[in-house]
């Protein structure tokens, strides 16, 4: 048995107790991520690549909630839901959930149709997966980091240039939606180009990246490009701007499933001792009922974001910011409580406490990162002015 | 149909399997999983577990294992709902006040903190450097030539040093969690035992004038820039300056910009300046006041358009007029910000709802002062209550004698230094 869990009859049953609509969807991928997951979890933080889960999934309809019909119920609190139920197990596998997610995402917006019809009907199943490699222009909108890689306008399409780290959910058959600085003849950035990027193709190269300390398992590999061409056929979005503008609150929303699920899943770990060592634990701060209390309230609060994740304004872009930054802190702060819950049963390599602290730290530092988050929302909390 | 009679058999025969746990490092041994690895085949019960068997996890021998049975969650919940001795000190309890704004309602507010309480802990969060100046003075500085050092009373470092506050400037608060007591912010989240909302209000603009593309005053960091865009009359001549609004605010900084050489255009919805005192019948004689200094007044005319034009501005109205300026200013009114007070829950009325006398919020802990309320739905903008708010707040946080607030009808005095003025 393992020791960091309560034998399931003891836990609730899903992260959010309720019949609502979409709750058989619920209740399928929690078999999933209580079954067959959970029996694969160690060896998918320490590089096992499941591509039968991901693919068994997408078949529950657990990655493509939020995706319009005919595809899903265009329901983004059950995509999160989904998202939850997995990362309350294993937060590498909630992670791909997210990036196989809002890659369907920058299909269903791009309003072409080689990527939307049966392409996207495929992705929504899972029957073919997919990744984002958004990271960097999103960090370039913020004013973070400058765009790496560059378009060059050839005949019927562009030639695509540049590397760009850690792209994850990659395998030799996947794609991801990434995005590159159009430049003209005489070398001047004009926009940018969003498009669909096959790892399959010319001029695509994998590369392995270094060891992380956790999450092996999520596809993650350094992209190098030399003349990729893409064609009208893969084109996302050009421009990219007004799409990322019109995208990126449910770009980010998303992610708050990986938070809800890791933070769920270290108060559970805290539960499964509370029995026994409940006399010595009543002396911590972040008590599992104060936990769960906060989580909860989080949970409604991104709830009530998720009913309309197309609003651009930006008050509601800062509200939905914030929620992921809190997500990351009380991930962070319940992983820790975890860790001092349990104790030295919880400091053993093979204890799912020290994994998903490990977890944890991924929450926190994937793009957005909290600093990135906080970072956005100074910016957009600044009045404008004449320069 | 029956089950099997061989089934029932086996139920009956058997005693369910048990669990037994380690003591020493939570290891559960599951009596039907065994430990394969460690020689014990599914199924054995733990009275058949040999005695030099090891915790495969920690090592100890089998007489260090006990009976487990999983608790119910349930019963854990009630368990830990019952004993709620506290662990440690709630961090909230020492957290101490927390003011959002560093206007003067934040600052009178921890000034009368801190002469009833030389210990309370307070931190100030703020977007701007947390100066103090008097906002008052923004509209006659120019005419009484105060710099910028002239404007600011005390940097807000100055400050906060000598009232003991925590000063976070360039900080944004983002959003209350009044049930874990929490203001987060873009520097991280802070307890509060008492949370004070004075940050004010922003200017509202019109949607047909972008903010990128006009100035509004409203705080010292936006005037001082608007300012160093102005330049020095002697040095880079007078520029053609457009305000839009007629109000207390737009009629003073014309004024002052008049009178400091400028060019000025003032346009107005209205016929004449300060319509919203229409009774008190001041527009004709502040015109005729005006006659005398670079001040022109466009009445009855309603932006449609703003857009930049070479280096400066052209502005259109509904009516086909176009003005083109150097620099456009917005004094078109003010709204409050609603995100925090949302976040918290707060009774809102056109600005956070507050109580007559106590100028407590909706919730308890959260107080607000200033420019961000309102009093039975009406806001009131002016200098004059702010200090008197500030001691009815201080005194409900820190236990004291209650102070109750009174709300005056306002005596404003128009600093149009050309013709000054009072509005009743």
């Amino acid at each position: 048995m393992n020791l960091a869990d309560l034998s399931k009859a003891t836990l609730s049953p899903t992260v959010a107790p309720i019949s609502a609509p979409g709750q058989g969807l619920i209740d399928a991928v929690h078999a999933i991520a209580q079954g067959p997951l959970k029996a694969q979890v160690e060896a998918i933080d320490s590089g096992l690549y499941p591509s039968e889960l991901l693919k068994a999934l997408g078949a529950t309809g657990g990655m493509s909630a939020h995706l319009a019909q005919p595809v899903g119920p265009f329901d983004y609190g059950l995509a999160i839901r989904a998202m939850a139920e997995v990362s309350r197990v294993c937060g590498a596998t909630g992670f791909m959930v997210w990036c196989h997610a809002v890659c369907g995402l920058y299909m269903q917006q791009s309003g072409n149709p080689a990527l939307m019809g049966e392409a996207l009907q495929r992705h929504a199943r899972g029957e073919r997966l997919g990744g984002t490699a958004l990271s960097n222009p999103m960090k370039s909108y913020a004013g973070i980091e400058s765009l790496l890689l560059k378009a060059t306008p050839v005949a019927g399409g562009w030639l695509v240039n540049g590397a760009l780290p850690w792209v994850s959910n990659l395998g030799p058959d996947h794609y991801c939606g990434a995005v590159a600085g159009v430049v003209n003849a005489a070398g001047e950035a004009t926009h940018e180009l969003m498009f669909m990027l096959r790892c399959d193709a010319v001029g695509v190269e994998l590369r392995e990246c270094p060891s992380f300390s956790g999450m092996e398992g999520t596809g993650t590999y350094a992209l190098r490009l030399s003349n990729l061409f893409i064609g009208a056929d893969d084109v996302m979005a050009n421009p990219a701007k007004p799409t990322i503008g019109r995208i990126r609150a449910a770009f980010v929303m998303l992610q708050c499933g990986m938070a809800v699920g890791v933070t769920q899943g270290a108060i559970d770990s805290i539960w499964a001792v509370e029995g026994q060592l409940g006399h010595v634990n009543q002396f911590l701060e972040d008590r599992p009922d104060t936990l769960q209390a906060e989580l909860d309230a989080l949970t409604e609060r991104v709830m009530v974001l998720a009913r309309t994740p197309f609003d651009t304004s930006t008050e509601f872009f800062i509200n939905v910011l914030d929620a992921r930054a809190h997500g990351a802190e009380l991930c962070l702060r319940a992983a820790q409580s975890a860790l001092m819950h349990q104790g030295a049963r919880g400091y053993l390599l093979s204890s799912d406490v020290q994994r998903r602290v490990r977890e944890s730290h991924f929450v926190a530092i994937v793009t957005p990162a909290i600093k990135h988050l906080r970072k956005e929302i100074a910016r957009l909390s600044t009045e404008e002015s004449p320069a | 149909m029956r089950p099997a009679a061989s089934d029932v058999d086996l139920a009956l025969a058997l005693p369910p399997y048990l669990s037994f746990i380690c003591d020493a490092c939570g290891y559960i041994y599951n009596e039907a999983e065994g430990d394969v690895d460690g020689g014990l085949a599914a199924g054995t019960r733990y009275a058949d577990i040999p005695d030099d068997w090891a915790c495969p996890l920690c090592g100890v021998t089998k007489a260090d294992f006990t009976l487990y049975q999983a608790p119910s969650l349930d019963a854990l919940r009630a368990q830990l709902q019952g004993r709620r001795i506290g662990p440690v000190a709630s961090r909230r309890d020492s957290a101490g006040v927390v003011i959002v704004g560093a206007g003067r309602a934040g600052w009178q507010t921890a000034e009368a903190l801190r002469a009833l309480d030389p210990d309370l802990p307070i931190s100030m969060v703020t977007a701007c450097l947390g100066d103090v100046y008097d906002k008052p003075q923004l509209s006659v500085a120019m005419a009484r030539g105060l710099s910028a050092d002239r404007l600011v009373r005390e940097s807000g470092a100055d400050a906060a040093l000598r009232l003991n506050v925590r000063l976070l400037s360039e900080t944004h608060a983002v959003s209350v969690n009044s049930a874990t007591q929490t203001l987060r912010t873009t520097r991280g989240t802070l307890h509060y035992g008492h949370l004070v909302l004075a940050h004010g209000a922003q200017a509202a603009l019109p949607p047909s004038m972008p903010a990128p593309l006009c100035w509004r005053v409203n705080h010292l960091g936006m005037y001082l820039r608007l300012r160093v865009a102005l330049g020095d009359v002697k040095a880079n001549g007078a520029k053609d300056v457009l305000i839009v609004g007629a109000g207390l605010v737009g009629c003073e900084l014309a004024n002052d910009l008049a009178l400091g050489g400028h060019h000025v255009t003032l346009i107005d919805t209205q016929v004449q300046p300060l319509a919203r005192w229409s009774s008190e019948q001041v527009g004709q004689p502040l015109l005729a006041a005006w006659q005398s200094l670079t001040l022109r007044f466009v009445g009855g005319v309603t932006v449609a358009s703003l857009v930049r034009k070479g280096p400066g501005y052209q502005l259109s109205t509904t009516d086909g007029q176009t003005f083109d300026a150097d620099q456009v200013i917005a004094a078109t009114g003010l709204q409050t910000p609603s995100r925090l007070a949302l976040s918290a829950g707060l009774a809102w009325r056109d600005g956070i709802a507050v109580d007559a006398e106590t100028l407590s919020t909706s919730v308890p802990r959260i107080h607000a002062l200033g420019d961000c309320i309102t009093i039975d739905g009406r806001s009131s903008r002016f200098i004059e209550p702010i200090a008197r708010q500030a001691r009815t707040v201080a005194a409900a946080i820190c236990g004291a004698a209650p102070v109750l607030y009174a709300a005056r009808a306002a005596v404003v005095r128009v600093k149009t230094s050309s013709w000054p003025l009072t509005l009743h």
